[in-house]
């Protein structure tokens, strides 16, 4: 009984989590912010649902499954998510009037060099 | 002038194999040929063809003078909204004919599907019936399959791929554009591949092997090894795929899994039209070495279909191996 | 288990009318995709998971992947960059 509150209570929250990722794609005009609040629901929300189901399920084969499933997404989507902005960064022309490039001066070099 | 060549130069066969290698051209001298002249164009030419496809173009398509282009656009949607609502009448109709789902009484569970359920077990060795049902009973269907899967890749191989000989400077400088967007340079990615493309090829390979036990089997596993090769491929470039995947390694398992299944399923069906004994062993319903052949049936579609999936990508990607 | 049945069906059905209705093709494939995977949801729900997986793996992983090699090579992708 306990189990399946907590099990459903992960669930819950996972779809909670899908819940503002929708939200925020669609939300949002920028790319790179939308993109953000669709990894947050890749791997928090995913992890989050894949727990309950482990929980859920017991200690058995199934769960062991869904533990590599659970792995294997965590490995996956931050690579495509990071592959997706690369391509936008390299490919799109205009993204410079959404966000300012960084330009690193002296001082910058000096702090880096310190805290190496 | 067939007298003036050595005698075995005369046989049929090596006429035969002349004409395979393409050595000799057999038109050459028994037929008058001209070679093709390009016609350089001049840009009045040019200018004035165009013109004139402009022009028919327009005349063509002015509904205000052609009235029977109007009528004939008009008619056409229309008829086409007929016809599809006739298609889509006709289709509801077939579906309120059918069945309800999950009756017993239905014309689909006869004595056929009730023999696989209750027989299946004993008869092929394989607890996923599926699979039984698939590689076993019907075995000659996923034959055919299988040999559809290498029609579509030799199909793809001829339409798609590069003649060496045409390979001129425009499409070098294609190419080298194209790899400026592949994310080859990219550390992460890297990292990333080298331990993802592992596990992959593990789960595949375990859906295949498994495909007796649960669900499964080659086609399935077959396609999560064609993509993570795939993954492999985009990752780490043609150059380390062409180590170990080329043209040799394509023939060769192609040639091997296709001949292994046709053979072995050869046997079955020639015992069981004989009514002779099958020597192979069922083995224990539920061990991984068990079933008889349709482990080994599995692990062939499984090869045939991951070189597929890989063969298709390359082609598309490169039009090569 | 009904009522996510006729769920899962009418997304089915608005994935299908909008792949041909949707004006960029890159949005076509990525429909499609989602087509695929909400078919081997219900393949799953019909008993059959032989099928999802292979559903899974070949309409939503190497099907729309050959499609993007295609509209790479057929230029259409960069296409509708240049017209924007």
């Amino acid at each position: 009984m306990i189990r399946t509150i907590i099990a459903a209570a992960f669930i819950i929250f996972g779809l909670l989590l899908f819940a503002v990722e929708i939200y925020g794609v669609n939300r949002f005009s920028f790319i790179m912010n939308r993109m953000h609040a669709a990894a947050i629901g890749d791997t928090l929300a995913m992890m989050s649902c894949m727990a309950g189901l482990i929980i859920y399920s017991g200690f058995n084969f199934t769960s062991l499954k869904l533990l590599l499933v659970v792995v294997f997404l965590c490995f996956s989507s931050p690579v495509s998510s990071h592959l997706i902005m690369n391509l936008e960064v390299e490919t799109n022309e205009k993204a410079n009037t959404h966000y300012e490039e960084e330009t690193l001066t002296d001082e910058d070099d000096r702090l880096d060099d310190e805290e190496a | 002038m067939s007298r003036l060549r050595p005698s075995h130069q005369n046989k049929r066969e090596f006429r035969f194999k002349e004409w395979m290698d393409g050595s000799v051209d057999p038109y050459l001298g028994n037929l008058e040929m001209k070679p093709q002249q390009l016609t350089e164009e001049t840009k009045e030419q040019f200018d004035e063809r165009i013109q004139d496809y402009v022009r028919l173009n327009a005349e063509l398509y002015d509904t205000e003078k052609n009235k029977g282009v109007r009528m004939f656009r008009i008619l056409y949607r229309i008829s086409s909204v007929i016809w599809i609502a006739l298609l889509i009448g006709v289709m509801l109709l077939t579906v309120s004919h059918l069945p309800p789902n999950g009756d017993p009484d239905n014309p689909v569970n006869n004595e056929v599907s009730k023999r696989y359920i209750e027989q299946g077990l004993q008869e092929t060795g394989a607890v996923n019936i599926v699979t039984g049902m698939i590689l076993d009973y019907r075995a000659f269907d996923t034959f055919g399959e299988s040999n559809v899967l290498f029609i579509a890749t030799v199909t793809v191989l001829i339409l798609l791929r590069k003649n060496q000989k045409m390979h001129n400077e425009k499409d070098m400088k294609e190419d080298q554009d194209d790899e400026k967007y592949e994310p080859q340079s990219d550390t992460i990615l890297k990292t990333v591949a080298k331990v993802l493309v592992p596990v992959i090829f593990v789960f595949g390979l375990y859906v295949i092997l498994n495909g007796h036990l649960g669900p499964g089997g080659g086609f399935s596993g077959g396609a999560i090894m064609g993509a993570g090769l795939i993954l492999y491929c985009i990752t780490f470039g043609f150059e380390k795929t062409e180590r170990f995947f080329t043209e040799k390694t394509y023939k060769w398992i192609s040639f091997t899994a296709l001949s292994v299944y046709c053979l072995s399923k050869a046997y079955s069906f020639y015992t069981g039209a004989n009514g002779l004994h099958s020597h192979i062993p069922l083995g224990t319903p539920g061990a991984i070495l068990s079933s008889g052949l349709i482990f080994v049936l599995n692990i062939c579609v499984g090869m045939v279909v991951t070189i597929t999936m890989y063969t298709f990508y390359a082609m598309f990607r490169k039009g090569d191996f | 288990m009904d009522i996510i049945n006729y769920i899962l069906l009418g997304i089915l059905l608005i994935c299908a009318i909008s792949v041909s209705f949707s004006k960029n093709l890159l949005n076509s494939i990525i429909i499609y995709m989602a087509f695929s995977l909400i078919m081997s949801i219900i393949w799953t729900i019909l008993e059959s998971p032989d099928l999802a997986i292979t559903e899974a793996a070949v309409g939503a992983g190497v099907t729309s992947l050959l499609f993007f090699v295609t509209l790479k090579r057929i230029r259409a992708v960069k296409g509708d960059e240049e017209n924007e």
